[in-house]
């Protein structure tokens, strides 16, 4: 008891010095210290960001208003769409899901691998696991379409691109969600296993892994869903899959042909959201 | 004053929750209301505030039939009633001068409700009341990092706020430990001493009822089996109330955990 | 002795030869994983790098490692402070506008608010709006709006609430009612019990939500910029398709900074707003 005490009086907060709170005492003679609202001091300053930002995006809201009809005439054709378009949107859907099935499946499993590099409680050595966690973090920082379009220069358009891509943007957000969970596990059993004479690898392994495991197949699982959503798009930069069609399909201003691509991929999206929930119900 | 006059209340599937009370309770009194669980203690407190309507016969509050009060009046009526909850209700995420300020907003107009302004009044007469619990200290404090005794005496303030004539208190101290719960209690006999308010509490362990009420009703399947002062309470007045099941009490809990 | 008992104690081999048999399963599960693996990357050809490929990777670390200051520290409109300062914004303007208008579409899709059809026809309608990628929401707006920034806030304010409104139903369904029950006993009124009762309970989380969007939402404005909707992606684009590996460096440090100061930021606010859970 008498240690929280200890650990309560600390100094007092930055803002608290600056604006000093205030002491209302009662008729009772009993005082009480009130500190000064934050509230002011952040409204302004949303305030002043939110003007900046209007001025700086052109925030023009008569547009809407003026040119809406263009909008409901785009929207109206999508939602009647065009159903014998259907033979050319397979191929490439097919494409989506094996570029998103791949990727996430190589992404998860170089993801553990760095994150194992990147915990700070197994692997000690300072250097290394800084350069690690500067690469994850080049990774996570580049929206995929540019890393994709960067692939497309290196590897040539198609698939092959895009897969490359989806496995790099996995990696990072995997491998960030993994180590923060391994640095918060319980390190006993690795160091009785180390004791006992393992390596590093084995120790990590059989004393680590069950404890990470649930978080690491429901992280897997969630990139997976971001990852079918994100390949259809890949395609815009030439990296396969459905957003070539789509490219094409608002090039021509064939937005029946968008709304059956865009169909295609409504269902499945609502397909593997289904097969997630599916998944993630018998691993609890 | 309260008063219940041939009072039943059956619930829509059959059962009776209770079953021809009659009881008279003055203003000021402190009354402990004792019974098992299921018995009807906490259908009779929420009837007096109507959070429960009755079904049968009439109930009159400070002269008002609580039967034809509806909407604005039934609002306006619930002013003047105070409840305290087993489980505190209070916005935990807020400071505790603001779930104080609460109890005056059935008054405020709608824009002052909307931005939360509360006027220095409104404040001083909070602090007054967190002061009169003892835990002046806390106004500015999240209500989740107090201990449970601190937090129900945050809800006794917040409805002192509203000077009420009657408070009602559910099981106020059935989730805190016995010591808490001993100064939750003292806390109850104060305000009744000091402010003449009537006080009905719904309790389960009877040692702290009979050392802080004036008057025990004991209730079991709806009906009233003993209703008069502590001192005439005995082991065969408790044998009724309980039908021979153990008694609960705070001392025994005290030696087992 | 022990034969005699109705229920006898298992020796060791029967407690073998009793256990689950997780083996199948696992290697069933294997399995599945395996011939999705080889059916996909039969699907994605190798066509081996392309004919400058080495070129480029090579350039994308020049570039990386010698930006261009020039650009680096141009103040006009096409200079990447201000492509920088406009991508910044959309993420602001997206995401705040965003998280208002979830708000009530949140309510109205939350089962224990409303009724169940009319919760079902929101979450439909905020599953319509989180299948269409935020690109193809772009290149529809362009017709509206013309390809500019205020394309981009659109674009960005509708996805918003598709991610929101799910994080937010979420919120508004763990609500607890107890404190609904004292502002009742009190003499509230149903106005009152909301905006004194749910809100406070829902404002931690409701900001924690967004502020997490506005960090996906600036990587996002990156992305829709490509197609013109302002800020630094279409800039960054046309340099990697020029490769000009200098101008792709300036840009490329300069959006690895920003997310990297903006997720520090933002993920040491959210912690902050979880709160103090004291035992």
């Amino acid at each position: 008891m008498a240690k929280n005490k200890i650990d309560q009086a600390k100094k007092p907060a930055l803002f608290d010095r600056i604006f000093k709170p205030e002491v209302i005492t009662l008729p009772s003679g009993n005082s009480v210290v009130r500190p000064r609202s934050r509230m002011w001091l952040i409204s302004i300053v949303l305030l002043i960001v939110v003007a900046i930002s209007i001025k700086v995006t052109g925030f023009n809201l008569a547009i809407i208003f003026t040119r809406g009809n263009q909008l409901t005439f785009i929207l109206s054709k999508i939602f009647q769409p065009n159903f014998g378009y259907f033979n050319k949107v397979i191929g490439p859907l097919l494409d989506t899901v094996k570029m998103s099935v791949l990727g996430t499946i190589v992404g998860c499993l170089l993801g553990l691998v760095f994150a194992i590099f990147a915990s700070s409680n197994i692997n000690r050595n300072k250097p290394t696991l800084v350069i690690i966690r500067f690469i994850l973090a080049i990774l996570r920082s580049v929206p995929t379409l540019v890393i994709a379009s960067i692939a497309a220069l290196v590897f040539g358009l198609g698939t092959f691109a895009g897969t490359i891509a989806i496995i790099l943007f996995t990696l990072g957000i995997v491998a960030k969600m993994l180590y923060e969970s391994i640095e918060t596990i319980d390190m006993k059993p690795f160091e009785a296993m180390i004791s006992m004479g393992c390596n590093q690898f084995r120790a990590f392994w059989a004393a680590c892994m069950p404890q990470i495991l649930p978080t690491y197949l429901s992280h897997s699982l969630y990139c997976f869903e971001i990852n079918v959503r994100a390949a259809s798009i890949l395609g815009w930069v030439g990296a396969g899959g459905l957003g070539i069609l789509i490219n094409e399909r608002i090039g021509w201003r064939d937005y029946n042909g968008l709304g059956m691509v865009l169909l295609a991929l409504f269902v499945l999206v609502l397909c593997i959201d289904q097969l997630s929930d599916y998944l993630r119900g018998k691993l609890s | 004053m309260i008063e219940f006059k041939d009072v039943s209340k059956t619930y829509p599937n059959g059962t009776k929750g209770l079953k021809h009370v009659n009881l008279k309770i003055e203003q000021g009194e402190f009354v402990a209301i004792i019974g098992l669980s299921g018995a009807g203690k906490s259908t009779l407190i929420r009837t007096i505030n109507r959070m429960i309507d009755i079904t049968g016969g009439q109930l009159i509050v400070d002269d008002t039939d609580v039967m034809t009060l509806k909407g604005k009046s039934l609002r306006r009526f619930r002013r003047k009633i105070g409840m305290i909850f087993q489980s505190f209700n209070l916005i935990t995420r807020a400071t505790v001068i603001k779930n104080v300020l609460t109890s005056y907003v059935p008054d405020m107009p709608w824009y002052k409700v909307l931005f939360g302004v509360y006027s220095k009044e409104q404040k001083m007469k909070a602090l007054e009341a967190l002061d009169k619990v003892g835990i002046l200290d806390k106004a500015y404090t999240r209500c989740d990092e107090l201990s449970g005794g601190q937090q129900q005496r945050v809800a006794l303030a917040r409805t002192l706020c509203a000077t009420p004539t009657i408070i009602l208190a559910d099981e106020p101290v059935a989730s805190l430990d016995p010591i808490m719960a001993d100064e939750v209690m003292n806390d109850f006999s104060r305000v009744n001493k000091e402010m003449n308010i009537s006080i009905l509490l719904n309790i389960h362990h009877v040692d702290l009822a009979l050392k802080y009420a004036d008057r025990v009703i004991g209730v079991r399947a709806g009906e009233i089996v003993y209703d008069g002062p502590v001192k005439d309470v005995t082991k065969e007045v408790l044998n009724e109330v309980y039908n021979g099941a153990e008694v609960p009490e705070m001392g025994k809990e005290k030696k087992n955990g | 002795m022990t034969e005699s008992k109705i229920e006898k104690q298992m020796t060791p081999l029967e407690m073998y030869e009793s256990r689950p048999q997780n083996l199948w399963k696992r290697i069933l599960i294997f399995a599945i994983l395996v011939v999705a693996v080889v059916w996909s990357a039969g699907g994605v050809q190798f066509n081996g790098i392309a004919a400058k490929g080495s070129e480029v990777a090579g350039g994308i670390v020049y570039g990386l490692t010698h930006p261009d200051t020039a650009l680096l520290f141009d103040m006009s409109t096409e200079g990447v402070f201000y492509l920088t300062a406009q991508t910044i914004a959309i993420a602001i303007l997206g995401t705040i506008f965003g998280a208002i208008l979830a708000v009530p579409v949140s309510f109205l899709a939350s089962k224990n608010i409303t009724n169940k059809v009319v919760a079902f026809i929101f979450r439909a309608l905020i599953l319509l709006i989180r299948t269409i990628p935020s690109l193809v929401w772009a290149l529809v707006w362009i017709r509206v709006t013309g390809p500019n920034a205020f394309c981009g806030v659109v674009t960005q304010s509708i996805c918003s609430i598709g991610m929101i409104s799910k994080m937010y139903i979420t919120a508004i369904e763990d609500l607890d009612t107890g404190v609904l029950d004292a502002l009742d006993a009190s003499g509230c009124t149903t106005f009152q019990k909301i905006r004194i009762g749910v809100l406070p309970q829902l404002s931690a989380n409701f900001i924690s939500t967004t502020i997490y969007r506005f960090d996906i939402n600036l990587k996002d404005a990156t992305t829709l910029g490509i197609v013109g909707a302002g800020g630094i992606g279409a800039a960054l684009i046309q340099a990697i398709n020029s490769r000009r590996w200098a101008m792709v460096g300036s840009f490329l440090l300069v959006l690895i900074i920003l997310v990297l100061i903006i997720e520090y930021f933002s993920t040491k606010i959210r912690t902050k707003l979880a709160g103090s859970v004291k035992n």
